[in-house]
């Protein structure tokens, strides 16, 4: 089964400014016949920059939006049913950016007991889903902390575990470390990729990090409401200049690689860690 | 024009529960036309720094010499200093009020009592050294992208006519293109204004490109200074602080350990790119 | 300076009156206000203050912490002291000056009503530092359930409660922050007449407001994401218990009530 299947998903909307002549009405197209199709267990990333379409795209997945033209299903449930909302939101929790504005409690287990709260589930069992989530992100000791007490870093990790509380298939990120620092953007990615790896949770990180699509399974670039590119992040990455048109960068290594690519050195075009740069220098140097 | 910090030292909520000493003994002197970088993980001391900069926070022990004065001396002087000294916040564009861009980035020196004339010809060119053209200007400042947003804020900052600016990570959250477009401003705010910049982040790849002088705060302190050359070619050092130095810094340390010859002093794309091609159309040299 | 204020302030160490059912607690003290206004006579105060005292030294918070609220509305207390002690008139006039008079009528009424304000407040705070927001706000949806079926609100007023808390930290930081960015733009908060002053809050309170309804939308779809809908089906982790001890400080209240009443309106005391 298809976790999540995009058909022609299509978003409009009128955005209404005033100028010197009075109101003026604008008909925004974000989404422009996307078909994206994400299969359980995959860890997907979708780039773009700032305005591309790739939020909107998102809060389809969690019908928070729901499109003019085409489809979205979660689990073979379109989004568009207002019957299976619930059912949606659960099978596909979302994590936002700002980890100050999506914390309700002021207690951090009351924040996580909250999704499963909403969805009338047993105490008993709220409490051992709350202590699993706490185990699963790592967070145990800070169970009875207020929120205003945290990191950034560690904000995002509980509001990743209010996610895991409701038991989703699925949890889709929007940016979820683009306010934190290094540290805390490393804490955040390495609990992403381990419930992807150990627990099988079907991921889609939305982000204009390229760093962090490194070591996704499939990569989506959306520009301008489009998809424009999907691939394995070798296939991505070695169209450098593509992505660079798109207002994205490369790591600092396959940008290097590139460059030398056009200089005339032929170093394979597909490098993306420090380690396969290296090797491929050193394979180089044996060969001439 | 220099700024000399002398055995500074803040601690916040002295005598009780809550203590924390966020700046311990720190000297440093900064110069005149000096491009610096400030690095250091949250909570290392670098914003407690920059607020006693800017007169925001008083020292619980040390001084602030700003050519040879106390800027901590009485109010007024604060005041001067604030004009002097011209600091950009974290997320900047949330101090953003007033109905157009315009109104917005005069505020500043509308307080400082200028005359009309004075007023228009800072907002003016202040707007145009971040790169903010004149159709925005009647426009609401809420109705710009995130880092036109940003760019108006610091403008609003440079229209007091500072002549040292500290900007504190003016590229969180921006999109590669946002980034590159303020980088670009502040480095063109330096080299073709002469304005002194200390610059605040923690991307060691933005630093790098731009900065001639690194300061690495560490738990209060001062743990390391000097040029990005000498500063990334400590890699370890800067992990077990909790940063990391530029890609290129990596590569070129394990190519060292492969054995090959390459120089301290790289840490950008273009640089590794030019010594690679060098040593790669070397033919026949063995390592 | 601004992060001083601190509200509803849980003392976190372990009594019996932290253990207590957080309905009954707050049950019980809205009857201690009660009976507060019902008393006349100082021999009643006398006895409230004995209640009380043992209260809270079977809450375990020491009785600094407790007398600190009350050093916050000492401007009221004195105040209303001041409004009772001279404006009341009376028979046994003491001193006169134009409006103003003191009797000794007065002087009762002033002592009267500072130590109702004075018990009210130390009443309250038992309440407030012996529980935690997360508690309170749970009672006074269990205690305003009954009402839903006249229309009262009951789980949105204790949802707005449970956000308001969780939000009064990071907008005091915010407000924090913008201030020192107005100052760093020459913006002054100190010097000038009332005008200039209040003139003087809109570049902060303009960002805060707009900061504000940013965090309210996207706190809006985040609930959301998280499958809230209101409180049809919905559950909490944790449920309430009236324990037997819970019962028995009902019982007391109730023979606590008595004696109030039996102050009041019988003429032995």
């Amino acid at each position: 089964m298809n976790m999540v299947k995009s058909e022609h998903l299509t978003y409009e909307y009128t955005r209404i400014t005033e100028d010197a002549n009075g109101e003026v009405h604008e008909k925004i197209t974000a989404l422009s016949d996307v078909n994206i199709t994400i299969e359980q267990g995959e860890f997907v990333v979708v780039l773009g920059h700032n305005g591309s379409g790739k939020s909107t795209f998102a809060k389809h997945i969690n019908a928070l939006l729901e499109p003019t033209k085409g489809t979205l299903c979660v689990k073979d449930m379109d989004t568009r049913n207002g019957d299976l909302l619930w059912d949606i939101r659960q099978s596909a929790g979302m994590v936002f950016q700002n980890p100050d504005n999506q914390l309700v409690a002021t207690i951090v287990e009351e924040d996580i007991a909250f999704g499963p709260e909403n969805m009338g589930v047993e105490p008993s069992e709220i409490r051992k889903r709350v202590d699993e989530a706490l185990a699963t992100v790592r967070m145990e000791q800070y169970a009875t902390y207020s929120p205003s007490k945290l990191s950034g870093g560690q904000k995002q990790r509980i509001a990743i575990a209010g996610v895991l509380a409701m038991k989703p298939d699925c949890i889709v990120l929007d940016e979820p470390t683009a306010m934190l620092d290094p540290v805390g953007r490393k804490e955040v990615l390495e609990t992403i990729r381990r419930l992807n790896r150990e627990e099988g949770i079907t991921i889609i990180l939305i982000t204009h990090y390229m760093d962090e699509a490194v070591q996704a399974d499939r990569v989506y670039v959306i520009d301008d409401g489009k998809l424009v590119m999907e691939g394995v992040p070798k296939e991505i990455f070695s169209q450098v200049e593509r992505l660079q048109g798109y207002g994205l960068d490369v790591p600092q290594v396959t940008e290097v690689a590139y460059l030398l690519r056009k200089e005339g050195i032929d170093l394979p075009a597909d490098i993306l860690t420090i380690e396969e740069m290296v090797g491929a220098i050193c394979q180089y140097k044996s060969t001439i | 024009m220099s700024i000399q910090i002398n055995h500074l030292t803040h601690i916040y909520n002295p005598d009780t529960a809550f203590q924390k000493v966020a700046l311990d003994d720190v000297t440093l002197e900064i110069t005149r036309g000096e491009f610096l970088g400030l690095i250091g993980h949250t909570g290392s001391g670098k914003s407690t720094l920059i607020q006693h900069l800017n007169g925001t926070i008083s020292p619980t022990k040390g001084e602030i010499l700003l050519d040879g004065e106390n800027i901590h001396q009485n109010k007024l002087k604060t005041k001067e200093v604030r004009r002097k000294i011209g600091l950009a916040f974290q997320y900047p564009e949330y101090q953003l009020f007033e109905i157009t861009v315009y109104q917005d980035v005069a505020f500043g020196p509308t307080n400082l009592g200028l005359s009309k004339e004075e007023i228009h010809e800072n907002v003016v060119s202040a707007l145009e050294m971040v790169g903010i053209g004149t159709e925005l200007y009647e426009k609401s400042p809420f109705a710009l992208s995130g880092g036109q947003k940003r760019r108006v804020a610091i403008a609003g900052v440079l229209a007091m006519n500072p002549e040292i600016l500290i900007l504190d990570e003016p590229t969180a959250g921006l999109d590669p293109k946002g980034r590159d477009e303020i980088l670009a401003a502040i480095k063109n705010l330096h080299k073709e204004r002469g304005l002194t910049v200390i610059l605040v982040s923690h991307s060691m790849e933005d630093v790098a490109k731009l900065v001639d002088r690194i300061v690495v705060m560490h738990s209060g302190q001062i743990a390391m200074s000097g040029t990005p050359k000498e500063v990334f070619s400590h890699v370890e050092e800067l992990e077990q602080m909790g940063l990391a130095a530029p890609q290129v810094s990596y590569v070129c340390k394990e190519l060292r350990r492969k054995g090959y010859a390459i120089p301290e002093d790289v840490y950008t794309v273009s640089e590794l790119k030019e010594m690679l091609l060098q040593m790669l159309q070397e033919k026949g040299v063995s390592q | 300076m601004i992060r001083d204020i601190t509200i509803g302030q849980f003392y976190p160490v372990d009594s019996l009156v932290h253990k207590m059912d957080a309905r009954a607690k707050l049950a019980l003290t809205m009857m201690y206000i009660i009976t507060l206004f019902f008393i006349k006579s100082f021999v009643g105060y006398g006895f409230v203050l004995l209640v009380l005292c043992a209260i809270i030294k079977l809450s375990h918070v020491p009785l600094k912490f407790m007398l600190k609220g009350i050093r916050s509305i000492m401007v009221i207390i004195v105040f209303t002291a001041l409004i009772n002690l001279f404006l009341t008139k009376g028979e046994h006039v003491l001193w006169e000056f134009g409006i103003l008079h003191l009797t000794i009528e007065g002087i009762v009424l002033a002592t009267q009503m500072c130590v109702r304000l004075v018990m009210l407040i130390m009443g309250s705070s038992v309440l407030t530092l012996t529980t935690t927001p997360i508690q309170l706000t749970d009672a006074i949806e269990a205690l305003l359930r009954p009402l839903k079926k006249i229309g009262v609100p009951a789980h949105e007023i204790a949802m707005m409660m449970t956000i308001a808390l969780r939000f009064i930290p990071t907008l005091l930081d915010e407000t924090d922050k913008i201030m020192k960015a107005q100052q760093a733009r020459g913006a002054d908060f100190e010097t000038g007449n009332l005008m200039q002053r209040a003139k003087s809050l809109i570049p902060i309170l303009v960002p805060l407001f707009i900061s504000a309804f940013r965090r309210a939308e996207e706190l809006a779809n985040a609930m959301e994401a998280r499958c809230y809908h209101g409180d049809e089906n919905r559950t909490r982790m944790n449920q309430m218990h009236m324990k037997q001890m819970d019962w028995i400080a009902v019982c007391l209240c109730v023979i606590y009530t008595g004696v109030i009443v039996a102050l009041r309106f019988l003429p032995v005391v």
